[in-house]
């Protein structure tokens, strides 16, 4: 089983989101920004993937630049976004390489393929 | 008929005075006197007469003093003893016989041994076709000039060295340049070298060789004096009946507001289409927290919510792709709704496959959400009762047909006893497809018998695209 930290500044679609990767037997984390995130990346527990939304409060792209800097404090760290947006190619090409994307709005059974997916890489 | 004096002649002198009959430039000798002593063929035929009315005759009495002209007067009585040639000499005359000519004037004295006075030998030519059409022509020019210097979009004429041959008011203008410094300039090096672009440099070299226009070219750059702005650029060759000489017409279109307004919308179709997609994230977590304790025949049922939802959302995603966009791509709105059912609906019936062919067809977004969720619902039937033994494929198809638009759900699948196609959708217990039909203004079309599957024909009027604007929504 893996440890997910999910990021997202809406709580009731946050909690909902973990309890569908709870329901699965992963173990979860979660933070509402980036700040919070990155504590938690930067304390000694363990995480397996990042599931971050990338439109945080105030920050446009915050979950873009959370990966970003997740990466660099875990390398081997897999990162799937989310967003409500349309992605452009502008804003592709700020995905860390290798990550995965899940449009809003995700059922259960979509979320679950995108982790197949993420934790089989 | 005597011509050109030829005297006791050798034989390359008989060849010159082939020449001489021979040349388009009308000539005639003249003595010390004035008098004519010869002229050639061109002579006659320009002036309309002949050797017996000219030689002996004085040039200024020479058809009813037409030839008496003050400009020619001055050529044979000032200019002409004082030097040994004179070239170029224009006489602009209105002669009885053909009129209004202007005539090219060369003179050159021709001595002969032990003749000191020597004769003068004037060779004529008729320019007047090609003055009238040099006036002709700076007349169009100082009228293009104007219409161009009327125009409020800047543009600048180019060689096809790229070098401004004219630039307009308005170019001189905003770019603050002097029609000096532009003239003769490379268009690239204008400026701080805005323009020097490789993609439209690529694209300006083809419109003179290949006359290959540009047609909305948008560069963005920090202009001096003007700040950050945002121009439109247009290109075509362009050139003149009987000139050789091709040119290139470059109209900048200043669309720094337009494209400021543009930008301004998408960001409000886009937080819209955030907020929108959020909310709908949200219903679909409500549903999926009340799945978990429902029994299972029911979960069908949400699962099919989910995809009716997913549907809406597809729509948002297209309209917050097109900053302009005010119809839907029917085509690629299709393909959404098509991979979304493929991850909500047949999860765990991977042996189902959706297909889609479509015509490159819009509608409008007023309607846009009841297509869709009429698209979902006719696949998600036949997902649920065509396959009982989990493999099979529906193909979700548009076409234009006449003037309606014609929408087919097939599926390869166990078919249906009753085959009257117009009460499937309540046969597989959907009232969700009569409502939405019914909402497009459309009709259930008869289908014909089929050995195998089910095939959901529907008409909808070909839906029109709304008078505010055309960009099409693709995904």
């Amino acid at each position: 089983m893996a440890v997910i930290l999910v990021v997202e500044d809406d709580v009731f679609i946050r909690e909902i989101a973990e309890m569908m990767i709870q329901d699965w037997g992963h173990h979860t984390l979660s933070a509402s920004d980036v700040d919070e995130a990155l504590s938690l990346l930067r304390s000694p527990q363990h995480i397996d993937a990042l599931f971050t939304d990338i439109y945080l409060k105030t920050a446009v792209l915050g979950g873009c630049e959370l990966a970003h800097q997740a990466i660099k404090l875990r390398p081997k760290l897999r990162v799937l976004y989310t967003t409500g947006n349309s992605v452009t190619d502008k804003m592709k090409t700020l995905f860390v390489e290798g990550t995965h994307f899940l449009s809003k709005p995700y059922t259960k059974h979509q979320l679950q393929d995108s982790f197949g997916d993420l934790l089989a890489t | 008929m005597s011509y050109i004096a030829l005297g006791e002649k050798a034989v390359s002198d008989i060849a010159a005075s082939d020449i001489v009959e021979t040349v388009p430039s009308a000539l005639i000798i003249l003595d010390r006197n004035l008098n004519i002593t010869s002229a050639n063929r061109a002579f006659y035929q320009t002036f309309r007469t002949s050797a017996d009315e000219t030689e002996g005759c004085h040039i200024y009495d020479l058809g009813n003093r037409q030839w008496d002209i003050p400009a020619l007067r001055t050529l044979l009585e000032s200019v002409i003893p004082h030097r040994a040639s004179v070239e170029g000499f224009e006489v602009e005359h209105n002669f009885p016989t053909i009129g209004r000519r202007t005539m090219l004037v060369n003179a050159r004295k021709i001595f002969r041994p032990g003749d000191h006075d020597g004769f003068i030998l004037l060779a004529i030519e008729d320019v007047s076709e090609e003055r009238a059409a040099r006036k002709e022509s700076k007349r169009n020019w100082q009228l293009t000039q104007s219409i161009v210097d009327t125009i409020r979009d800047p543009l600048v004429v180019l060689e096809q060295d790229m070098t401004i041959v004219t630039a307009s008011k308005a170019f001189l203008t905003i770019f603050g340049i002097t029609e000096a410094d532009a003239r003769g300039r490379c268009f690239s090096e204008l400026g701080q070298h805005q323009w020097d672009v490789p993609a439209l440099r690529h694209l300006m070299e083809k419109v003179l060789p290949e006359n290959k226009p540009i047609e909305g070219f948008e560069i963005e750059d920090n202009f001096p004096g003007l700040g950050r702005r945002v121009f439109n650029l247009n290109a075509r060759k362009i050139f003149q009946p009987g000139n050789h000489t091709h040119r290139m017409l470059l109209v900048f279109e200043d669309i720094t507001d337009r494209k400021q307004r543009e930008r301004d919308a998408q960001m409000l179709t886009n937080e819209i289409s955030h907020r929108i997609k959020n909310n709908l994230q949200v219903i679909v977590g409500l549903i999926a927290y009340e799945a978990r304790s429902t029994a299972q025949p029911c979960v069908q049922g949400y699962k099919a919510m989910e995809a009716r939802i997913g549907a809406i959302a597809q729509l948002y995603d297209l309209i917050s792709q097109s900053s302009r966009g005010r119809t839907i791509a029917v085509d690629a709105y299709l393909r959404q709704i098509a991979q979304t059912m493929s991850g909500s609906l047949l999860g765990n019936t991977p042996g189902i496959k959706i297909e889609v062919k479509a015509e490159a067809l819009d509608i409008d977004p007023d309607r846009a959400v009841a297509f869709g969720l009429l698209v979902n619902e006719l696949a998600t039937n036949a997902i649920k009762h065509a396959f009982p033994d989990g493999t099979g494929r529906v193909v979700l198809s548009v076409e234009q047909v006449n003037d309606q638009i014609e929408l087919t759900v097939a599926d390869d699948g166990v078919g249906i006893k009753n085959k009257d196609s117009t009460k499937i959708p309540e046969k597989r217990g959907s009232d969700y497809v009569a409502m939405f039909v019914r909402q497009l203004g459309g009709t259930i079309a008869p289908s014909g018998s089929e050995e195998t599957g089910t095939i959901v024909r529907i008409r909808l009027p070909l839906l029109l695209v709304p008078p505010w604007g055309a960009g099409r929504v693709a995904a």
